[in-house]
């Protein structure tokens, strides 16, 4: 599977609950080859395109661009790898009782 | 919404935001190529993933002719799409750094064929200019090289 199958793919719960606007990955610094697994979904309610970062930082300049990106994602959230119970093709389906967590970067 | 507690010691990585459309560097710090597409380790499509299942793994950076899919929509086929194995990867920040040499990967193909058939073929074309060799000795003799 390639990253642009997952990218825009619509999100399941029990309802329609948005867009994957970006897919998360630890990077392992400490081992040979940097394995990179993946962590989870940031699922954005209103949009399918990237938010540049916006939601995901404490960035908030240049203030038109950044309030823009923030209205436009606002809602976002991040789900886990282990609450995703099944992929296919543009379609997302969320465990019953996923979690939502938050989508800021550390 | 829960707090995201466990990212405490891994780094954290976005596609869109970190990854993709990021320059990529070979060995020497020559840019080979542009993160165009991400490929992941087997994802049981379209079937029920186990709850303990592990989570897949970048495999490979992937390049290619993206640019009219991205105007028009759709994706190129697999086959244009030209790879380079992650473990080659040694770091990523603005740009990503590999470990290995162009000369070692496909994405430069091109490049090399052209010099191999048509540069190759015209005369002075299989050699340093002399200039660059003499400038270099003049360097050497006044201690200039690297020592």
């Amino acid at each position: 599977m390639i990253i642009t199958e997952l990218l825009s793919a619509r999100v399941y719960g029990p309802d329609f609950l948005g867009f994957v606007s970006d897919v998360r990955f630890s990077l392992d610094t400490e081992s040979v080859g940097l394995p990179a697994r993946l962590y989870g979904i940031i699922v954005s309610p209103h949009a399918r395109s990237s938010s540049l970062g916006f939601e995901r930082s404490g960035l908030r300049s240049p203030w038109p661009i950044a309030a823009l990106v923030r209205w436009r994602h606002r809602g976002s959230f991040l789900v886990r790898w282990a609450d995703i119970e099944r992929i296919d093709v543009n379609r997302i389906q969320l465990r019953p009782g996923f979690e939502c967590a938050s989508p800021e970067l550390p | 919404m829960t707090p995201d507690n466990d990212r405490q010691s891994p780094r954290w990585v976005d596609a869109h935001l970190h990854l993709l459309d990021r320059q990529v560097l070979d060995v020497h710090g020559v840019p080979i190529a542009v993160v165009d597409d991400l490929e992941l380790s087997d994802i049981p499509a379209g079937q029920e993933i186990p709850r303990d299942a592990p989570a897949p793994t970048i495999t490979a950076l992937l390049s290619g002719p993206t640019l009219a899919t991205r105007i028009f929509g759709g994706r190129p086929p697999k086959s244009r799409m030209l790879s380079t194995p992650w473990v080659a990867v040694r770091e990523v920040g603005v740009v990503i750094k590999l470990s290995v040499g162009r000369d070692t990967r496909d994405l430069s193909w091109t490049e090399r064929w052209v010099r191999d058939h048509v540069i190759g073929h015209i005369p002075g074309g299989r050699h340093t200019p002399k200039g660059e060799e003499s400038d270099q000795a003049q360097s050497n003799d006044r201690g200039g090289g690297d020592s």
